[in-house]
């Protein structure tokens, strides 16, 4: 939609607009739910269980109710409700058993936070304690202990597969081609096993709700979410309520990165409230609590196996997925679904095999995070296509570019890329460029030279769609003011990644109102926001986009006819500028905005009109189900491509390095504002890096998770930035998207990290294949240089040997079998 | 126990108990909510204040410590409704995002800024070493910071690459 | 949140000695709160009474003297001693050891005594007070002692400290003022962090010293060595002395590794 505008004719969009909720964020104003206290508000505390795997033989709370000043004490078995957004396998509080470590096991509302602490601490949970499953590839065992024996008695949505009687709360499947064909016909065939732990999102406001279940049912809940419509939803859902009873409002969000996509503590809150009488309950999640409490991101073992003919074309990809979701399905089942159809990169191949598991463990469970399992994949996708190139002797860069998806191609679900889709081509050259891939630059030499240390550059591609039901849909409402200034309602939320700015922005251009005339709520409010699915998947500016503009075409629609009645001429005759509406060819005759804003009353007391209010609604069109064997079908409402180049220095003896730069690059489409662009390109990088160097989760053999803090679960700060960031955006046009904007938010993050594992590899010759890549790894990588040799299945027939100008780059340099 | 100090230059005089640290003083006796927790144990910043003219992480300090001191937080550093040097830099390059980082590295910007007027780009990580930002990155606050302290800015943009008119052939 | 104790804050030496003999055993005292303050929190330290050094006005300050040297009292800060003129110029193996010390924001509140009563063997001072020859002049109502640091920590956070014993100053021997020095430490991220392993060097008057922190259950000091001694007997002796374990943070393997990579580049980078 308007993506053919001249761009020397957009005056809104594609300018570095301020933020619109900047200020009450500047001066400390802006309220956020942790920030929220209510009249006769009680505080609310967790009872965690400090076991993996446990039966619950017995809680006794006498004494903590009897504490003066606890209000509410709950435990489990009090409460008949399930949970779960696509399987419903969770308890509102632990009931016979917990699953995990940190799970809560019963909860209290007090006057006071002491007393809520010290009422926890007062309540007495006898356990019978189990052997845990902690790996994954253990739960597949047919011996393993089933961390949800009743798995085949539990209600899901359709579209997932739970395998009864096993540990797998979904198998989702690809096929395309003939893949068994293909490796027949490949001259390599190459196989390898890629790792990733579990990481947090950290946001750096906790998780916390504060809920009022008032008489009637009629329930209030300010929480710090992203998606205030499927908290209501799911909270009627569990409850059996219906959807008007139950209002959500979110205030400002102090980050969500997809922990906070669906709903966490408020049901544990609504039910405290409910107990104490109806009084307001809050609950703020410590940091130690959100890293074992709140749930995490899946780990991943990721299993491929390509098949390359002579030429270095890629014939055929068996890929295998094993999700280790922890103890409940939560969001995790949909990330599985969702890189099944991804999971081959944006490449063109004809013959592919994915089948993607989620697995239980008895673990803090993976819920939605950045990247939606993309950011899991692309490490051992992209780690695995530099091992291929190696193996046949093709440049890492040329291998690529013979493979990516161009127009005509299709993907691995059949869906057809055309000339806007979006270019990976134009994406990796120009992240290879930006790092002069391929050879040194002087000063680079001579740091060697100076430094004794190695520098190494490295390349990945990624692309991602949006994971999100086909039937996805947002509205948008624009409001007049009497002053002719409008306000614009939707449910995108902000959480830092500038929707409400974009809306703005987009609504100003269409409009043609400046943008002081043109406010976006920031406080959402499902009583007074029309509805959005959910602020996830980098959706938003598509959908969210079109209905803002659409909303504004509504509300010039319903104002140029009401002008037509002031003016006395016909809605063809008339056009407008910020300020009013005028007749074109006698341009001194006409109305305001303001004058028509609420109703337009001619001189002699008559009146016209009313308030102006414009409605826009937007559905993601021509998507289809996915065929549950195959995987066929159309999922995606667009895809976003991008690359990263990597440029480290690494000390070949020591495994200590230095990201010296990296260059990104991201087809958005249309820039609608350079530097929140920018902030999302580099700031999703560098959480990126984070989870390439030095984030993840660390158990014990019992389960317990060891570095539930900052002080051993790092994340990076100012002086962890690389020394030189660029970031570019290319603009192939998505023609369904406002003014050919296409999303941006989680694809920052997505390969980074094997841009980071193929460059020290090309520094060093250091195979990692597990994440995060500490100065450790590289060191152990470094001194078990395993050969190559490993992982070849097939011995090629003849030698496999691409144009020499698109060789490794030197050839004393490349790493030998 | 009864404690007297001030707070952006206003007098306060409160009774307190002593396990309450001065960041929960701050946001829930005084109610300036402007500073945050972001976890409670002097790593991530976010509960950044000046005390005594020396930026802490208020969630290290108990409101016991602080009788007969000075205490500046975020509420302060706008002047009767006019954005500072510092927050106007940081709204001009987009250094905001979710913003619960912000107050405490305003705060660690504004202690910088006092201690090295003119501060190089290694000097501010420095600076702001010690507050989390999970959102932006750090790049534009860097460049919001040698601003603020009428510094070049240097080269940081965003690059546009006008489309080629879709994918090309590698055969 | 913290749980619930009695704040004390004594305006005198006498006071402060009189509240340790009385409680000591349920006290704990409070200078710059950076460890207390997590470890209230966390309820690994459960005192009944707090007791604040910072309004005794004789604990303020550094000061130095030809003929002690170089005095440390209880509420000097990291960001203090990084600012003091004599320690720059005199000991700056002290500066070279703070200034990575946690963050700008902990370092204006954590004092260099409370590092080092900390015990913790990742301690970043110990290693500069250990190589330096500094002493640990301990104080209680009973009296006075003094003993040198290598003597001070007995185990993973224990020190020779008795219950109603304070450490009041630490004392830098004016015979070590001129000593080159520098400290090594490995960190999982560019930004702050507890040290992995950490190696102080000093040579001083042909003598070559090195302290060593995160490698064994306390930081360890390592004497005896010359300058000109080859740098596999220097090498020899870091390894002799530690005994580091495998933790969530690095394995015993790469920290034996680290430390032998640190010894050898700061005996080629101190002069």
């Amino acid at each position: 939609m308007l993506e053919d505008i001249d761009p020397g004719k957009l005056g809104k969009v594609g300018t570095s607009a301020r933020r619109v909720e900047v200020t009450p964020k500047l001066t400390g104003e802006g309220i956020y739910a942790s920030d929220m206290v209510l009249p006769g508000m009680l505080w609310a505390q967790v009872k965690k269980s400090p076991h993996a795997r446990a039966k619950i033989l017995g809680i006794d709370t006498k004494k903590a109710e009897a504490l003066p000043g606890v209000r509410a004490v709950l435990v489990g078995d009090e409460l008949d409700y399930k949970l779960g957004l696509y399987v419903v396998d969770k308890d509102i509080l632990a009931k016979g058993e917990v699953r995990h470590y940190g799970e809560a096991v019963a909860a209290v509302a007090a006057d006071t936070q002491e007393i809520a602490k010290a009422a926890v601490d007062l309540i007495e949970v006898r356990y019978e304690v189990l052997t845990p499953v902690l790996n994954h590839m253990d739960a597949l065992k047919s011996d393993a202990p089933l961390v949800h024996p009743n798995l085949g008695n539990y209600d899901y949505v359709p579209v997932f597969s739970p395998q009864k009687g096993t540990n797998i709360p979904n198998l989702s499947k690809v096929r395309k081609g003939d893949v068994e064909k293909g490796f027949a016909e490949s001259e390599w065939v190459v196989e390898r096993e890629y790792t990733n732990p579990s990481v947090q999102h950290v946001p750096m406001e906790t998780h916390v709700a504060l809920v009022q279940w008032k008489a009637g049912d009629e329930i209030d809940i300010w929480t710090s979410a992203q998606s205030p419509f499927t908290v209501r939803n799911l909270f009627c859902y569990t409850f059996k309520l219906p959807l008007n009873k139950v209002r959500v409002v979110v205030p400002f969000v102090g980050g969500g990165f997809g922990g906070k996509a669906g709903i966490h503590l408020e049901p544990l809150v609504a039910c405290l409230s409910r107990k104490a009488g109806g009084r307001p309950v809050k609950l703020q999640a410590t940091r130690e609590e959100e890293f074992s409490l709140l749930p995490c991101r899946s780990a991943l073992t990721y299993r491929i196996k390509t098949g390359v003919a002579a030429d270095g074309k890629i014939l055929a990809q068996e890929l295998t997925m094993f999700w280790d979701a922890g103890a409940y399905a939560d969001y995790a089942v949909n990330v599985t679904r969702a890189s099944s159809y991804s999971g081959a990169g944006p490449y063109d191949i004809p013959n592919v095999k994915l089948d993607s598991y989620t697995i239980y463990t008895n673990k803090p469970w993976g819920t939605a995070y950045r990247g939606f399992g993309h950011v899991e994949f692309f490490w051992g996708l992209e780690r695995h296509l530099e091992l291929v190139a190696k193996v046949i002797g093709m440049d890492p860069l040329q291998f690529r570019l013979k493979n990516l998806l161009r127009p005509g191609s299709l993907t691995i679900t059949g869906e057809v890329i055309t000339d806007h889709s979006g270019d990976p081509t134009q994406c990796l050259e120009a992240a290879a460029k930006a790092i002069n891939y391929g050879r040194l630059t002087k000063e680079e030499e001579e740091r060697e030279r100076r430094t004794g240390r190695k520098i190494g550059k490295g390349i990945a591609t990624l692309h991602k769609a949006p994971a999100m039901p086909s039937f996805t849909a947002t509205a948008a409402v624009v409001k007049m003011n009497s002053d002719g200034s409008v306000i614009v309602n939707v449910a995108l939320t902000e959480i830092g990644q500038g929707s409400a700015t974009a809306v703005q922005q987009i609504a100003s251009e269409r409009l043609r109102f400046p943008l002081s005339k043109v406010k976006v709520t920031i406080e959402k409010d499902t009583d007074k926001e029309p509805y959005d699915w959910q602020t996830v998947a980098s959706k938003g500016i598509i959908l969210t986009g079109n209905a803002t503009a659409l909303a504004c075409d509504d509300l010039l629609a319903k104002a140029y006819s009401d002008a037509a009645q002031a003016l006395r001429c016909q809605t063809v005759d008339l056009d407008h500028d910020g300020e009013k509406i005028f007749i074109k060819h006698r341009r001194d005759q006409s109305v305001s905005f303001a004058q028509l804003s609420v109703g337009y009353a001619f001189p002699n007391g008559n009146a016209i009109g009313g308030p102006l209010i414009g409605v826009g609604r937007y559905v993601a069109q021509g998507l289809t189900n996915l065929d549950k064997e195959t995987g066929q079908g159309l999922p995606a409402l667009d895809w976003t491509f991008g690359a990263h180049g990597v440029i480290v220095e690494v000390d070949a003896e020591t495994g200590e390095y230095k990201v010296i730069k990296v260059a990104s690059v991201f087809d958005v489409g249309k820039v609608i504002n350079p530097e929140i662009v920018r902030g999302q390109a580099i700031g999703g990088m560098i959480q990126g890096l984070g989870t390439a160097t030095c984030e993840g989760y660390i158990y014990d053999q019992q389960g317990h998770l060891l570095n539930p803090s900052f002080t051993d679960n790092k994340i990076p700060t100012a002086k962890d930035l690389p020394e030189e960031i660029e970031s570019i955006a290319v603009e192939t046009a998505q023609v369904d998207g406002p003014f050919g904007a296409r999303g941006v938010g989680e694809h920052p993050m997505i390969s980074v990290a094997p841009a980071l594992g193929n460059a020290i590899l090309d520094a060093t010759g250091a195979e990692l294949t597990h994440m995060p890549i500490r100065f450790e790894d590289v060191w152990r990588a470094l001194r078990k240089k395993e050969p190559i040799d490993n992982w070849i299945t097939k011995t090629p027939s003849g030698s496999c040997r691409s144009d020499p100008a698109s060789r490794l780059h030197s050839p004393d340099r490349a790493v030998q079998p | 126990m009864r404690i007297k100090l001030t707070v952006n230059g206003r007098a306060y005089e409160r009774e307190v108990q002593p396990h309450l640290t001065l960041l929960r003083f701050l946001r829930e006796d005084l109610g300036l909510t402007g500073t945050k927790e972001g976890c409670g144990a002097g790593e991530c910043g976010a509960c950044t204040v000046i005390l005594d003219g020396r930026s802490v992480n208020s969630c290290m300090v108990l409101a016991a410590e602080v009788d007969g001191s000075s205490v500046e937080t975020i509420e302060g550093e706008a002047k009767a409704g006019k954005l500072s040097t510092i927050q106007e830099a940081f709204d001009r390059h987009h250094a905001v995002q979710c913003g619960f980082c912000t107050s405490g590295m305003v705060m660690s910007v504004r202690d910088l800024l006092v201690r090295n007027p003119k501060p190089d780009v290694e000097e501010i990580k420095e600076g702001i070493e010690g507050n989390f930002c999970r959102c932006t990155g750090y790049q534009q606050i860097i460049e919001a910071v040698l601003d603020a302290s009428g510094q070049a800015v240097g080269e940081g943009r965003l690059e546009i690459a006008a489309a080629t008119k879709g994918g090309r052939d590698h055969a | 949140m913290l749980q619930e104790f009695n704040y004390a804050g004594p305006a005198t030496r006498a006071e402060l000695h009189e509240l340790l003999s009385r409680h000591g055993k349920e006290a704990k005292l409070l200078a710059g709160g950076t460890d207390l303050v997590v470890n209230l929190r966390a309820g690994t330290a459960k005192p009944i009474l707090v007791i604040d050094v910072k309004k005794v006005a004789e604990f303020r300050g550094i000061s130095f003297n030809e003929k002690e040297g170089l005095v440390i009292r209880p509420s000097v800060t990291i960001n203090e001693l990084l600012a003091n003129k004599v320690v720059n110029e005199r000991f700056p193996l002290l500066a070279e050891c703070g200034h990575d010390l946690a963050s700008y924001q902990i370092r204006n509140r954590a004092t260099v005594i409370g590092n080092v009563v900390n015990a913790s063997p990742c301690s970043d001072m110990a290693p500069a007070l250990l190589c330096l020859g500094a002493k640990a002049v301990i104080s209680s109502k009973r009296g006075e002692r003094e003993i040198p640091f290598s003597q001070f920590f007995k185990g993973v956070k224990k020190t020779v400290l008795a219950e109603d014993e304070l450490l009041e100053r630490i004392v830098v021997p004016a015979a070590s003022s001129g000593a080159r020095g520098s400290y090594s430490k490995l960190k999982r991220i560019a930004g702050h962090d507890l040290g992995i392993v950490g190696v102080a060097l000093m040579k001083k008057d042909g003598q070559i010293k090195l302290g060593i922190s995160s490698s064994a259950p306390t930081p360890v000091l390592v004497e005896g060595l010359r300058e000109g001694d080859d740098e596999a007997k220097v090498v020899a002796a870091a390894r002799a002395a530690i005994s580091p374990i495998s933790d969530v943070r690095c394995s015993k393997e790469y920290r034996e590794f680290m430390v032998e990579v640190f010894v050898k580049r700061l005996l080629k980078e101190v002069k």
